[in-house]
């Protein structure tokens, strides 16, 4: 504080300047807090605490894990805000294994958890109990994104599409464009003469079995194929790896493909029809959340803590939800060989299905946050890792 | 030739005394007429695909289909059919050549124009990491290199360790110790010959294979790659070095044992000298020929984004594996992954390139005097 | 290696240069009964360890050759429809191995076949250029600038096939698909995208063009320079000469080059795992991308990270069939380059009355072999001597 020689008067005027600094700045954070904790999904804790998760600075290791490509992106942004806070720990994730292969290394021992686009099968969960012992494993959802289907029509800027239609052009009963199916629900575009190509996956795909599991849930008289994460039509140009999809339709014209939202880049993908009504949703990171909050209905399971979901189509008929929505989970032993090893795997899971993981994971990898309800479940089962 | 003067003779023959016929040229075409007619071959297509539709693929090829037809049918009426027939096939072996540089050059150049963009100080000395910005949430990605550098020079460097003694011993004794009969012999360049044959991925799963054997589930190192490697490069080295080494003159053996030097130092220190351009040109020509091999590494040693510059544990990335991985398996920003997919190839051209100039000059300065 | 008493006393007063032998120069000779050189230490650890390397080499193949048949036989034994983990994913739906395998070694041969057919013809070009057509002094830069083509990563040649080749193509396989469709190997339905075998065939056959020209280059530049002269000296023109005196000689090391090409191509794994769109089945066509043939090492590239135990032990199978199908091939060419080589002895009978024999079909009357006395010469004589 200067004096002057006016004295307490100057004093006055700055403690005041600076008083009303002080209180807009206040209610400025505060104002920019509250938004951005108002932003994600509805939540009961203050907003402060949103944005901060303490990670124990202490922690060191490696972390072995991989599997889902449709995780990847936000694997690694959450690895590179973890090792941020923990700079002794390394986090290899794998993402050319897929889905499959990621259970299938789990399984043998090579990594801490698999990043997988459906939850153990039967057969993984009798394999676990070798893997893991008798407490079994968990399935834990923490990833949300919904499946795009891309296309390239020059012109075409806004495509609606039926669960109808798209289980026909990807099972070959549709083959042009200006098919009258087509043209019925999207009166207004140019929609040119030439033949589909329907460019599908050909390695086993996480996005795959939520795609196939779609399209025979909503239409079993047309697609009359069990999901898989292989691709059950022949006669679809195949390409290695969503990034294949992606390039494929990106370069050819007249081409039609389905990919996990994140890995779309700048390509178009299509308005999907919500049920049977007269609306088109287009993939928004609230839409699927919604999508999540009314179709996922858990799974009955044996394990304690185990947070498998189905995704029931039946109820996604409004605007507000995506109607194909992806759920990605990370699987882990209950018990752990080595504590150390335990302890490091919890905190970096933890730090994923917190808020603020899930924030990091939407706004670098373009997902939508797991509903906080859910996140409060997948603290419990965490408490039971050990 | 005879073929010339005997047509001449017959032409003036035919015309009875006339004006004085250059014997030596005629009933040949003018000299430059193969660039006259591809002129023209160019010029008439042009006109034509204007019209229809232009293509420039469909140009060259067809104006190259339009100047054969064009120059056989002008060679066999001024000359004759054999001529004709000889200039054609003249034609198409040069063609023949064109249609490889092409690619080459095309290669060459895309890889460059695609790559260049990404090739500075900070691609080359940085690991390719994410670095996390906690205000705003955003992680950023910086594309580097530094990781598959490392690992491209280890795991070669590993395999080249191992198979240069090995290789090396081998075609030393096949030469200097096997006599030409004997079964063993044989049955070991039999056996160099089918090793020749493995294809890369083969080698790959045999170290795959064999390193879960010895080490478990988790087997993935770049130890690993460095045996699919050295399995490939083996069989080259004992080759091209069986070959160096038969080149020396057994003059010059003899004349070492004549003076009562043991084996040992006959081959160590006149043999292996003689030899040593060829042995080395060999030896880099093996190296180039693993340095860019893909599959095999992520078998053995999977994938990976992180610096890992221990090759006994844990997954290591080469350059080669960057630059799949980049195309393949892309992040979040798919244009900077591609990009430093094209980094990495660029980079791998270029250390190739750097491996053969360096063999070429080492066989021209280590060249014995006056033996080449 | 008999000693000599001279060379004994010389080796015993002069330091012979270059002699390293661990027991000194003044070794003890012997008596004057011995008629061997005593072996040094030095020289048996070198002879074993030289030695030990060739064993090792052995050791190496057997290796590699009883872990793939380890590995494979519980995947080949197995009984696939029966057997959840091979039903699913990769190998799902073939029922047994021989089904899944057979379509690969096909789609394997397939491509490799469309490499050669288009690469092949352009590389002996290619070779001949180099030897015979292009000036003297420019031979050796054109030879390296061909090798640097095989210096080229394959995966470097995936990127371009993808970036360069395909779009490329892509009006060529219209106009094919439109006016020949009706022969099989052009017909279905054209792809959009480019991703076809003959995409991948043009990329394979651009990468074993250097193997096979290089090989044939050096062949023909050891054709005897005698017989070209001799074949130009009786006014033939240059191709017929190469035809008469180049391809006799050559023919049978251009076989085993194309062969090695050949192998190349069927171990080709990253080029056509980039590049081609896949489907497991036999299939002729080239054009399409929805019935294009696998071939064995693109499909375990692509398959191996995301398979199980059991379904891995299915792909090294088919790695193992790979190699077998490459030994094959490789067997095939070095039994005609022997087969050449054993034949190199009779063939300086064969070839001067080659040439006189197909001399009438030159024209011109002065030049049948029995006016013209070198031809007349060349017919009855036997050759002498070695041609350089």
């Amino acid at each position: 504080m200067v004096t002057t020689p006016e004295g307490n008067t100057v004093k006055f005027k700055n403690v005041a300047v600076v008083g009303a600094f002080a209180l807009t700045a206040t209610i400025a954070l505060a104002g920019c807090a509250s938004s951005s904790g108002d932003s994600g999904t509805p939540s009961t804790k203050p907003s402060a605490s949103a944005d901060t998760y303490k990670v124990d600075p202490s922690l060191s290791g490696t972390i072995t894990a991989g599997g889902s490509s449709a995780q990847a992106n936000a694997e690694a942004a959450w690895a590179a805000a973890f090792t941020a806070q923990a700079s002794g720990v390394t986090i290899n994730y794998d993402k050319s294994q897929g889905s499959g292969g990621g259970v299938t290394n789990w399984l043998a021992g090579s990594y801490d958890f698999a990043g997988s686009d459906s939850p153990l099968n039967p057969t993984q969960v009798a394999s676990s109990a070798t893997t893991c012992g008798a407490d079994g494993a968990v399935n834990l959802p923490v990833y949300l994104d919904g499946v795009a289907v891309i296309y390239n029509l020059p012109g075409v800027d806004k495509l609606n599409l039926s669960s109808e239609v798209i289980a026909k052009i990807f099972s070959l009963k549709i083959t042009t464009w200006n098919d009258a199916a087509i043209v019925a629900l999207n009166p207004k575009a140019k929609l040119p003469a030439t033949a589909i190509t329907t460019v599908t996956r050909s390695d086993g795909s996480g996005t795959t079995t939520n795609f196939t599991n779609y399209l025979s849930q909503t239409q079993p008289s047309i697609w009359t194929y069990a999901p898989s994460n292989a691709w059950p039509v022949a006669g679809s140009s195949a390409q290695q790896g969503g990034s294949g999809v992606v390039n494929t339709v990106k370069a050819g014209a007249g081409t039609i493909g389905y990919a996990d939202h994140s890995a779309i880049g700048d390509l178009t993908s299509a308005s999907i029809q919500a049920g049977t009504g007269k609306d088109f949703v287009s993939f928004s990171q609230e839409g699927a959340s919604a999508a999540f909050t009314k179709a996922a209905v858990a799974v009955p399971s044996d394990v304690e803590g185990d947070l498998p979901q189905k995704l029931d189509y039946t109820k996604l008929t409004d605007k507000s939800a995506y109607p194909i929505p992806l759920i990605s989970y990370q699987i882990l032993c209950k018990t752990f060989k080595s504590a150390e090893q335990a302890k490091l795997t919890k905190a970096f899971v933890g730090f994923v299905a917190s808020d603020l993981g899930q924030k990091i994971a939407a706004k670098n990898a373009g997902s939508a946050p797991i509903p906080a309800a859910t996140l409060a479940k997948i603290s419990k089962s965490l408490e039971l890792i050990k | 030739m005879t073929a010339i003067s005997s047509g001449a003779a017959r032409k003036s023959a035919s015309n009875g005394p006339g004006p004085i016929v250059n014997s030596l040229t005629t009933g040949q075409l003018p000299k430059f007429v193969e660039f006259y007619v591809l002129a023209g071959s160019l010029v008439v297509v042009g006109g034509v695909m204007m019209l229809l539709g232009f293509n420039l693929g469909g140009w060259i090829f067809l104006s190259a289909i339009l100047y054969l037809v064009a120059l056989g049918v002008l060679s066999a009426v001024a000359e004759n059919r054999r001529r004709a027939v000889d200039r054609i096939v003249r034609s198409l072996v040069t063609i023949a050549f064109l249609l490889a540089i092409a690619p080459l050059i095309s290669t060459l150049w895309t890889v460059t124009a695609n790559g260049i963009g990404q090739l500075n100080w900070s691609f080359i000395s940085q690991t390719g990491g994410a670095v996390f910005n906690p205000d705003t949430l955003k992680v950023d990605i910086t594309t580097g290199a530094l990781q598959a550098i490392v690992g491209t020079l280890e795991i070669t460097g590993i395999a080249a360790l191992m198979s240069i003694p090995i290789g090396l011993l081998t075609s030393i004794y096949l030469v200097e110790y096997a006599r030409p009969g004997q079964p063993i012999a044989r049955t070991v360049t039999f056996l160099v010959d089918v090793m020749t044959g493995i294809p890369s991925i083969v080698a790959g799963l045999f170290a795959f294979s064999l390193f879960t054997l010895l080490v478990g589930p988790k087997a993935f190192s770049g130890f690993s790659a460095s045996v699919a490697l050295s399995v490939l490069m083996i069989p080259i080295v004992v080759r091209s070095c069986e070959e160096m080494l038969r080149l020396v003159p057994g003059d010059l053996r003899e004349a070492s044992f004549a003076l009562g030097v043991s084996r040992f130092a006959t081959i160590v220190k006149v043999v292996l000298p003689t030899a040593i351009v060829g042995i080395i040109t060999g030896i880099t020509l093996a190296v180039a020929r693993v340095i860019g091999e893909t599959a095999p590494i992520f078998i053995a040693a999977s994938f990976t984004d992180n610096f890992n510059a221990n090759p006994f544990s844990g997954p290591m990335q080469t350059l080669p594996v960057l630059a799949y991985t980049g195309i393949k398996f892309p992040g979040q920003d798919i244009a900077a992954s591609n990009a430093s997919a094209w980094g990495a190839a660029l980079l791998l051209v270029i250390l190739v390139v750097i491996l053969n100039i360096i063999a070429r000059v080492v066989a021209r300065v280590f060249a014995p005097k006056g033996a080449r | 290696m008999t000693t000599n008493p001279a060379v004994r006393s010389r080796k015993s007063s002069v330091d012979a240069p270059g002699s390293a032998s661990a027991s000194g120069p003044r070794s003890p000779q012997g008596g004057a009964g011995s008629a061997r050189v005593k072996s040094r230490p030095a020289d048996r650890i070198f002879f074993g360890l030289s030695f030990g390397s060739a064993l090792l080499i052995m050791v190496i193949l057997a290796a590699v050759a009883i872990f793939l048949i380890v590995q494979a036989a519980p995947a080949i034994a197995a009984n696939w429809a029966s057997n959840p983990d091979l039903n699913s994913g990769p190998t799902g739906g073939f029922g047994t191995f021989w089904n899944y395998v057979l379509p690969l070694i096909w789609g394997t041969l397939w491509v490799s076949f469309i490499a050669l057919v288009l690469g092949a013809p352009v590389a002996i070009g290619i070779a001949l250029f180099i030897s015979h057509y292009a000036p003297r002094k420019i031979t050796g830069i054109l030879g390296y600038l061909i090798d640097l083509l095989a210096a080229v990563p394959s995966i470097v040649f995936g990127l371009w096939g993808i970036i360069v080749i395909r779009p490329l193509l892509l009006p060529l396989t219209d106009w094919l698909n439109h006016n020949l469709g009706f022969i099989p190997i052009f017909a279905g339905q054209a792809s959009t995208t480019g991703s076809t075998i003959l995409a991948g065939g043009v990329v394979l056959a651009v990468m074993i063009l250097p193997i096979i020209s290089s090989i044939s280059r050096e062949i023909f530049l050891q054709t005897p320079r005698l017989h070209e002269e001799a074949a130009l000296a009786l006014g033939a023109t240059k191709w017929e000469m190469i035809r008469m005196a180049v391809f006799p000689y050559a023919k049978s090391g251009v076989v085993s080059a194309i062969l090695l090409g050949l192998g190349r191509a069927l171990g080709e794994t990253m080029a056509i795992a980039l590049i081609i769109s896949p489907s497991i089945g036999f299939s002729l066509r080239i054009l399409t991308e929805g019935s294009n043939s696998q071939t064995i090492a693109a499909n375990l590239a692509l398959n191996f990270p995301i398979s199980n135990v059991l379904q891995r032990e299915a792909l090294i199978g088919t790695g193992l069939m790979l190699f077998v199908i490459s030994l094959a091939v490789n067997f095939l060419a070095r039994w005609i380059i022997s087969r050449s080589n054993a034949d190199k002895g009779s063939r300086k009978k064969r070839r001067p009355r080659a040439i006189v024999e197909s001399a009438p079909a030159l024209n011109g009357p002065a030049l049948s072999a029995s006016d013209s006395p070198v031809g007349a010469r060349l017919g009855t004589d036997k050759p002498e001597g070695t041609p350089a």
